[in-house]
């Protein structure tokens, strides 16, 4: 196998513009406005891994997720996949080949599929828009394997996606996603609309399936609890640029960048050992005038002058002009 | 032991549908005492918000309390007119609901809403209420809440408003809040200030709390005592170290599997299979025996009933007969 990494992200950005209607402009003299969701963010994914993007709401995470797959144009950056660039407007032909080898999970089961639709045919159109089985006999035959694989009956094909429950709903998605044999898979909070039951089915289903066909998952998420049963590496997001990249196990025993200490500290504690925490303080600030130099150092408590002024660049994987000069607070790290 | 601020003795909750009468809730006992927060978790549909709803008397049809008492400081509240019932409410119990942005009227400023709730139940004026406000907000946390109680809502952020609706909830000092999901709908960093917040106003002003929530890590942080709701009845209830540590019923103990932790990461999550019966077709006997790795002939005949075990209560067969046998040692 190649040692180049599967995906390639390099210093993606994107833009929106949050403008006001031209009309108000030129009446009010507003400002044109601009929201930066993705700042300059960077990582690759090795073959068969899961890497995770955590953070909070409005953080980009989604947007780097849907920047990745192709359904947002990068405003900057570029994104290769196994070798191929997504941007590159002269890798078009090869890009539709890749097209099949990736596929997304959403959110929201309830909204992810037609419901107009059985689900057998919700499963069949990939196959359908990619040509990978020829003949209807062979396409219901590779639909029923389908749904035997996510722990469905093949009879349930002829159902429609209302008589599912959300975690079955969940798994005629993942199906969905495997029908044109993809191996790279967008994951945007798989679980987040299940119970937690339901989750660990989910979760599990997805391990067994990584195992099985050697998938590359890209999970993102917001529950810290549920990264660490996934992940390979974790990249944390804080308001458009990636703060810490980390191995999982690393990521939990030795937190390096202060926001990802404040977020581990936030998770509600289970095992109640009464471990120290720090407690949290602020919320996220408005992305469209985000803080000036390091975009965290109004809620850290290691922030000094530079901080305030001056970007940190990731070094080693951390940006943080504190990890770097050594400044530290005395506090137990979470064990 | 004093009087507990809210007793809830068997209480039953059905809808009525044109095919059938649903109950929702079966037979649910508990007491809340001073200054408790009592976290009660389950899935959707296992009744949590409907205990809630039914205790604060806001169950509308085709919903009813079809049984059972509900005590608030020894008197009962569940027959009082809608009349009377709304003098109790927001005086003496509140409610917190999950989404801050529908609780709050959008076109009213926050100091208004909390100036007419406070003057509803407070015979002040509108200045004293206006104080009480700003008391109030400065309370929850709101910085600069002199200038913040003139905001719209949207001017605040989701923590923010939310710090608001609890500070709506107290206006009145009730004895009992009823926090249903205070935090689902916030960031994680956001929700740990306001667990800590809802902990500390009750240990303060020694209400009692019922925290309804499906997030485990929530209860473990804020509660004293914990139910466990499955299918409208309670599986376990009982001291929060306990229950999460060390859960009996069957279904608990799956509960607890399968979350993941920060602390261990285990390779494969426990997995409960299957889901939650709807509520046109609870089996019969135990709610939870088709999911349920260890039943046994008597779970599909009799409902198990929730009975004393190790300092808890917990309703399954599995623990009845041992108790029989343990008994039968000590005899």
């Amino acid at each position: 196998m190649s040692p180049r990494p599967y995906v390639e992200v390099t210093d993606l950005k994107k833009t929106f513009d949050v403008s006001k209607p031209w009309l108000n402009r030129v009446l009010e003299g507003a400002p044109r406005q601009y929201l930066r969701a993705v700042d300059g963010v960077s990582f690759d994914i090795r073959k068969g891994e899961t890497f995770a993007l955590v953070g909070e709401s409005g953080s980009g995470k989604s947007t780097v997720a849907r920047m990745v797959v192709g359904l947002l144009n990068p405003t900057g950056g570029e994104v290769t996949i196994d070798g191929i660039s997504m941007t590159d407007p002269e890798q078009r032909a090869q890009r539709a080949k890749l097209r099949r080898k990736m596929q997304m999970i959403f959110q929201d089961p309830y909204a992810s599929l037609n419901p107009r639709w059985r689900v057998d045919r919700i499963i069949a159109e990939p196959i359908r828009a990619f040509n990978v089985v020829e003949g209807e006999a062979n396409i219901v035959a590779r639909v029923g394997e389908l749904l035997t694989l996510v722990g469905l009956h093949p009879d349930d094909g002829k159902k429609f996606p209302h008589e599912f429950s959300g975690g079955q709903r969940q798994r005629v998605a993942i199906a969905r996603s495997l029908a044109s044999n993809a191996d790279f898979i967008v994951c945007d909070e798989p679980t987040s609309a299940l119970d937690v039951s339901v989750q660990a089915q989910i979760l599990n289903l997805m391990r067994d399936l990584q195992e099985k066909f050697g998938l590359t998952y890209l999970f993102i998420s917001h529950n810290l609890a549920v990264v660490r049963h996934m992940a390979t590496r974790i990249g944390v997001m804080y308001l458009g640029r990636l703060v810490e990249v980390s191995d999982a196990k690393e990521m939990f025993t030795h937190p390096r960048h202060p926001y990802t200490r404040m977020l581990l500290d936030a998770v509600p504690d289970l095992a109640m050992s009464g471990r120290a925490r720090i407690p949290v303080a602020g919320e996220i600030p408005n992305p469209i005038t985000p803080p000036t130099g390091c975009t965290f150092h109004p809620r850290c408590p290691l922030a000094n002058e530079r901080c305030k002024a001056e970007n940190p660049l990731p070094i080693n994987g951390v940006a943080c002009h504190a990890v770097v000069e050594g400044r530290t607070l005395a506090h137990p790290v979470a064990a | 032991m004093s009087e507990p601020v809210i007793s809830v003795r068997n209480l039953q909750v059905e809808f009525v549908t044109r095919r059938a009468t649903l109950r929702a809730i079966d037979g649910v006992s508990f007491d809340i005492h001073k200054g408790e927060v009592l976290g009660v978790v389950g899935e959707s549909g296992a009744g949590k918000s409907v205990t809630g709803a039914a205790i604060i008397g806001l169950i509308e049809p085709p919903g009813r309390i079809s049984g059972g008492e509900i005590l608030l400081n020894g008197r009962r509240i569940d027959n009082l007119s809608p009349e009377e019932m709304r003098k109790v409410r927001g005086r003496k119990v509140a409610m917190i609901f999950q989404d801050p942005l529908t609780s709050l009227n959008p076109l009213f400023r926050v100091g208004e809403q909390l100036v007419e709730t406070i003057r509803t139940h407070l015979p002040m004026n509108e200045r004293q209420a206006r104080d009480r406000a700003v008391e109030l907000l400065t309370e929850v946390g709101i910085p600069a809440p002199e200038k913040r109680i003139d905001g719209y809502p949207h001017e605040f952020s989701g923590g923010m408003r939310q710090r608001v609706v609890i500070a709506l909830a107290l206006c009145a000092e009730p004895d009992f809040i009823v926090a249903d999901e205070p935090t689902t709908a916030l960031d994680v960093s956001v929700q740990a200030q306001i667990i800590s917040l809802i902990k500390k106003l009750g240990r303060e002003r020694g209400m009692a709390v019922m925290l309804v929530t499906h997030d485990m890590g929530v209860i473990a942080e804020t509660a004293d005592r914990v139910a466990v709701m499955y299918a409208g009845r309670l599986a376990e209830i009982g001291p929060v170290r306990d229950v999460v540590q060390r859960p009996m019923h069957p279904y608990a103990k799956g509960l607890m599997g399968a979350i993941p932790t920060l602390e261990a990461s285990t390779e494969r999550l426990v997995q409960i299979p299957g889901s939650m019966p709807r509520l046109s077709s609870i089996p019969r006997g135990c709610a939870f025996n088709p999911r349920c790795a260890d039943v046994f002939a008597r779970c599909h005949v009799d409902q198990p009933l929730p009975l004393p075990v190790q300092g808890r209560q917990v309703a399954c067969h599995l623990y009845e007969n041992e108790r029989l046998k343990t008994s039968e040692v000590a005899r």
